[in-house]
């Protein structure tokens, strides 16, 4: 028991005691900064921060989107910093976004508006456009992101008209190039002196019209609003003219179709 | 009376109009009416090589010498010489064809070749255009066991006639270029 009060006795206090004060004044520093509490010279240096940022948004020499600014802005009140002259800048900050913004929502309006008449006359398409030159257009306005409903339903029924467009084309063209290969196929098989091909072929193509004696008129020249056609003969005709030529001179321009699908009137334009 | 005066106005516009696609004809539609007066001559060619040909069945003889005479102004003739004689027959263009069809050879190759204006179609008073086409005439006749017993070249002008005619066709007015040969003059014949 002697021996343990000797040690005790013999035990350095004066170095404990100042070695617990420094733990503990550095153990309150770091509590201080992970309660988020700030030093003077770290919240001046702040201050000084949103201070530069709000005159960048005043100057409007700022490189931050609108919403980046109203952060910033949002950011800079609640941290309640209470410096008068940073009050007045954030102000002024906040002004300047508003007006921004306001300024945003006339051109996005006036965008739409312009959008939304170029969308009416691309749905009646006024100029004649090919589905492809509807599509680039569409795509132009597509491109604006406007975020207008209205907008996006025209958008919608513009891509609807265009895939309609290509399906009839697609269909339109089929039949062109059938004829178009049915003409050559004669022309071939009467070139190699096949004629009773030749023939068939010409019964195989004659199902496309509602009859042999449909005209077909075969345009030599265009220009302007004058056209010149050859002498009109009838699709008989011109498949037993293939055949005798033993070659394929035209291209179809036009046809009318009857309700059936039959043709019943064809123009033929010089290759 | 307002009426009236709009009428004869819209009358007036469009025989104008109509004047104005016969009359002042631009380089390139002259150039398509060339082209297609060429093109029928060179159509006959291939319809007289159809016809000639002993190959030819005779119904499709005879529906090819339809075509053909439709390209033919009515009454039109053509020129037949031969080497063995000096003077030139003259067909009407029916007669020629049949008599063709009816050539006593066995094999028959008619082929034309340098097809060119050497007049010009030129504009008459009535709106006909009229120009010459000059054809050079290879003919060569054969026998089954002789071979070729017979060849000529023949140079031969044919007269053209094109003129712009209208009709309707499906509710539309077409302005068409009716083109017609006339006769065939044979102009020189060699070996």
């Amino acid at each position: 028991m002697t021996t343990i009060v000797s040690r005790l006795k013999s035990f350095g206090w004066q170095q404990f005691v100042i070695v617990t004060l420094v733990a503990l004044v550095a153990v309150s520093f770091d509590s201080c900064k992970s309660s988020g509490k700030l030093t003077r010279k770290e919240k001046k240096a702040q201050i000084e921060m949103y201070k530069q940022k709000m005159r960048e948004i005043i100057n409007g020499t700022t490189k931050m989107t609108l919403e980046e600014q109203e952060r910033a802005i949002s950011d800079a009140i609640n941290k309640h910093f209470g410096d008068n002259e940073l009050n007045e800048l954030i102000l002024q900050a906040q002004q300047i976004n508003k007006a921004a913004y306001a300024e945003q929502d006339r051109i996005r309006e006036e965008k739409v508006a312009v959008a939304r008449n170029k969308l009416y006359d691309l749905l009646v398409n006024k100029q004649n456009l090919s589905a492809d030159e509807l599509e680039e257009e569409m795509n132009k306005i597509k491109a604006q992101n406007l975020g207008n409903s209205e907008i996006d339903e025209l958008l919608a029924r513009l891509e609807t008209k265009i895939n309609d467009m290509r399906k009839s084309a697609s269909l339109e063209m089929t039949l062109k190039t059938k004829l178009e290969s049915s003409f050559q196929s004669i022309a071939d098989a009467s070139r190699s002196g096949n004629t009773s091909m030749a023939n068939s072929l010409i019964e195989s193509a004659l199902n496309y019209f509602t009859a042999p004696d449909v005209p077909v008129l075969i345009i030599i020249s265009r220009e302007g609003s004058i056209v010149d056609y050859d002498k009109p003969t009838t699709i008989n005709s011109y498949l037993n003219f293939i055949k005798d030529q033993k070659e394929s001179r035209n291209n179809v321009d036009s046809y009318r179709l009857d309700t059936a699908g039959k043709i019943t009137e064809l123009d033929l334009i010089k290759k | 009376m307002k009426k009236t005066l709009v009428l004869f106005g819209l009358l007036l516009l469009s025989a104008g109009l109509f004047a104005q696609a016969d009359d002042d004809l631009s380089p390139q539609r002259k150039q398509a009416i060339d082209s297609l007066a060429l093109e029928k001559v060179r159509d006959l060619s291939k319809y007289i090589s159809i016809i000639g040909n002993k190959d030819t069945p005779w119904s499709e003889a005879q529906r090819v010498i339809e075509r053909a005479v439709e390209l033919f102004m009515p009454g039109s003739e053509m020129g037949v010489s031969s080497l063995s004689r000096p003077e030139v027959h003259y067909y009407k263009i029916r007669e020629y064809f049949d008599r063709l069809m009816q050539l006593n050879y066995d094999r028959v190759v008619i082929e034309w070749y340098k097809i060119q204006y050497v007049s010009d179609l030129e504009r008459q008073p009535d709106g006909t255009y009229v120009g010459v086409i000059t054809v050079f005439q290879r003919f060569q006749g054969y026998d089954k066991e002789k071979g070729l017993i017979y060849e000529d070249t023949t140079k031969k002008d044919i007269t053209v006639y094109v003129k712009r005619k209208e009709t309707q066709i499906g509710g539309r007015l077409i302005g068409f270029w009716d083109v017609l040969l006339g006769d065939i003059r044979v102009k020189e014949t060699s070996k």
